[in-house]
């Protein structure tokens, strides 16, 4: 009691983050509090929010700053809390483990004894000295190497395994802090933009979100071309861009990224995200004559570029659609003839003889386009990132040593009595998964009774 | 749909609804027989449902668009129901008791009865999700969630026993179940393994991201379950640890811990919008 009241107020503040009494409200906390996050949308624009919500609703909201919520100060301080918390606890325990591990009790004294559920004794004939190697050898041999201390005249061996598993509580924590620190760090230091280039271009700058505006990449970007492969029932297999980085007026890397699979040069990546056309050029039209198919001419046309066409009238491209209702790249033509009404109608490029339809003695044919696209690219550099990586491999490590590890103990004693006869006492204790750890005390339990 | 892969998973999940009401009837009926009967269905079915998804793996190599089949609703959710009777099997198994089949069968028969009103046909990945983190991030998620029903399944069984205990009776069918002692330990054990697997799979998950499209967290609301659903096992795993929470609270922890998994799954498709919508985009 007196001890309590003298604790001074810094050790109670200490005792207080250190503890799993509050751990166990933060982490509920944390997850009630996500869900509303989860509820109202995100980092939309005011218009948005009008749409369900009343004005005084939204004041009130975005005020909470539910609008933004992760990143809100009282989200972030329960995230502090949570690390503060984490920090201390750690700091708290895990000078113990290690005084545990290093320096573990080597000797069973008679609290312990009693303390222990494993335990379990017998008496043999023969002298401690005598028969301190055989105990030695059978406990090395049925579980681990025993070290030796003498107390007075009474023998000690103990044996251990798993001391280690006692780690993984505490790698798992630290990987969590490590992980936060990686983030941090992304934050600072990392940007995330978006950027459009048109195959032939290049791009050296990047707008970007949030409040670094444009950042110059010190190197230069290029897209050499862009396409699309396809299922062959017509859905879209593969996003993919040929890119150049040019630095110095050289190329001095060239990949081809996909979807899933960036381009990485000094820290900065490039993701596939988007396409457009940039517009078309080169329109492919042929004239043939209806009787017999043969070409009449080739025509090749630039967007509303009038082209004239003896006999025929005048020609041009109106329109491009790459999948008129369904049926595949479409383009509308308008052809000026020497006399009457100007026409213009679609031809599409998978079925060459609709426009035989029309009935004149020649029919256009479309029979190729080469669009201008240009690629979106997602341009992110995160020099965080590996350190998230290397704490998500320790959480998952730390993870299963801390489940599936155990640190087992045991303790022979040799204890001399009167009539050239010894005492034995064997006692064991895991810190996790008891119920295989008695089989193998019982396993014990037989194999040293042998001696 | 009549495809080789389909019609074994109806098997399956008829197997499944036959399995349940076994060990339903072993419950009530107490008699042996039944209850092996009960355990032979359920080892046809999850026979039924390993051949059903070889089948399908091997026909969409045969359309061309060969990959695992875990990609869409349907597939994740038939092979939740099958992870969760292997589960089951081996708890089976292990604690050489048949009661909690009742329990735990019908959240793989009812999966499989709602995959069962999914599209089922087999579909080209389009390009986002070609990833073979997204194929370990689904495995190793669902592996997590059906390891949670489990848990799930018998924290109910602890709480329905608990009352029993706490009454002084050991009557009925409640009076059949392992000691809330042995059960504690077996919802203990179910998130044990779930856990690291459900870390594993937010990790891929995060991954998969960081490749597809340049961050590892954005906090959509997927994301965001997921995270919140580990909060809450962390939670439960801690609340173990410390004195007087042990036993009831923790029981209802799993529960709560399932339901939001469950949630997470479902849930965030069908009531938030999101960046995962499956078959949606
Ligand atoms: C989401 C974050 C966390 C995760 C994933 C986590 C993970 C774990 C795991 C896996 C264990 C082992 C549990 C078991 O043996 O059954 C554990 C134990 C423990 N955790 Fe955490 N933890 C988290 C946060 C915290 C926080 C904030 C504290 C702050 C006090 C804390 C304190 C402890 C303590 C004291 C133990 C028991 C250590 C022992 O058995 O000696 N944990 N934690």
């Amino acid at each position: 009691m007196s001890k309590k009241s003298s604790e001074s107020f810094f050790e109670k503040v200490w005792k207080f983050f250190a503890s799993l009494r509050l751990a166990i409200p933060v982490l509920i906390i944390l997850a009630v509090a996500s869900i509303f996050g989860t509820i109202i949308e995100q980092n939309k624009p005011l218009e948005h929010y009008r749409r369900f919500y009343s004005e005084s609703t939204i004041k009130i909201l975005s005020k909470l700053g539910l609008f933004d919520m992760y990143h809100s100060w009282w989200f972030l301080l329960l995230l502090v809390l949570f690390a503060i918390n984490l920090t201390c606890c750690t700091v708290d325990r895990l000078p113990n483990v290690f005084k545990v591990v290093r320096n573990p009790k080597r000797t069973l004294d008679e609290g312990m004894e009693r303390s222990l559920s494993l335990v379990h004794r017998w008496r043999k004939k023969g002298k401690v000295e005598e028969l301190r190697e055989k105990f030695a050898s059978a406990l090395s041999q049925a579980f681990a190497k025993p070290v030796e201390t003498y107390n007075s005249d009474v023998l000690h061996l103990y044996a251990e395994r798993g001391a280690f598993s006692r780690f993984g509580v505490y790698i798992t924590h630290v990987s969590i802090l490590i992980v936060l620190v990686g983030a941090i760090i992304g934050n600072i230091w990392g940007f995330k933009g978006y950027v459009n280039i048109v195959e032939g271009d290049q791009i050296s700058r990047v707008q970007t979100r949030g409040s670094k505006g444009i950042v110059d990449l010190g190197f230069a970007v290029r897209c050499n071309d862009f396409r699309i492969e396809y299922y062959p029932n017509g859905t879209p297999k593969e996003y993919i861009s040929d890119l150049s980085v040019i630095e110095g007026g050289k190329e001095v890397l060239r990949k081809t990224i996909e979807v899933n699979d960036p381009l990485r040069y000094k820290g900065i990546w490039f993701y596939q995200s988007s396409y457009g056309t940039a517009g078309a050029t080169n329109i492919t039209v042929d004239v043939r004559k209806k009787e017999d198919g043969s070409l009449i001419k080739r025509l090749t046309l630039l967007p509303n570029q009038k082209v004239k066409v003896e006999g025929v009238g005048t020609i041009s491209a109106v329109d491009f659609d790459p999948n008129l209702q369904g049926f595949g790249p479409a383009l509308r033509v308008r052809v000026e003839g020497e006399s009457g009404q100007p026409l213009s109608f679609w031809i599409f490029k998978n079925f060459p003889d609709f426009d035989k339809r029309r009935g004149q003695p020649f029919y256009l044919v479309f029979s190729g386009i080469d669009e201008i696209y240009y690629t979106g690219l997602q341009v992110a550099k995160d020099p965080g990132v590996n350190i998230v990586w290397v704490g998500c491999v320790f959480m998952v490590l730390g993870i299963l040593v801390a489940f599936f590890g155990s640190h087992r103990r045991v303790w022979l004693k040799l204890v001399p009595q009167e009539g050239g006869r010894v005492e034995v006492v064997l006692a064991g204790a895991a810190n996790r998964n008891r119920l295989a750890f008695e089989k193998t005390f019982q396993r014990l339990k037989e194999e040293l009774s042998k001696v | 749909m009549g495809t080789l892969n389909v019609k074994l998973f109806d098997l399956a999940m008829i197997l499944y609804g036959v399995a349940s009401l076994c060990y339903i009837v072993f419950l009530y009926a107490k008699k042996e027989g039944v209850g092996k009967v009960a355990t032979l269905v359920t080892g046809a079915s999850a026979l039924s449902a390993t051949a059903a998804f070889i089948a399908r793996w091997v026909e969409s190599y045969k359309l061309g668009i060969g990959r695992i089949p875990v990609t869409n609703l349907y597939e994740s959710l038939v092979f939740f129901a099958w992870v969760v009777v292997i589960f089951y099997l081996l708890f089976e198994w292990r604690y050489k008791s048949r009661t909690f089949g009742a329990f735990v069968l019908p959240i793989a028969f009812f999966t499989m009865l709602f995959a069962s009103t999914t599209e089922s046909s087999i579909t080209p990945l389009v390009p986002a999700l070609q990833s073979y983190w997204l194929h370990i991030h689904v495995i190793t998620c669902f592996i997590g969630y059906a390891a949670f029903a489990v848990s799930c399944g018998i924290a109910v069984m602890y709480l329905l026993k608990e009352k029993q205990e706490a009454r002084g009776e050991s009557k009925g069918i409640v009076g059949l179940f392992p000691s809330t002692r042995v059960l504690d330990d077996i919802v203990y054990r179910a998130v044990i393994i779930g856990f690291p697997f459900l870390t594993a799979g937010i990790i891929t998950g995060a991954a998969w991201a960081n490749y597809a499209w340049g961050t590892y967290w954005s906090w959509d609301p997927k994301e965001t379950w997921s995270l919140i659903v580990w909060l809450i096992y962390a939670a439960f795993l801690h609340a173990r640890i410390t004195r007087g929470w042990r036993g009831r609270k923790t029981a209802i922890l799993s529960i709560v811990g399932f339901l939001a998994t469950i949630f997470c799954y479902l849930g965030v498709n069908l009531v938030l919008s999101g960046l995962h919508s499956y078959g949606g985009s």
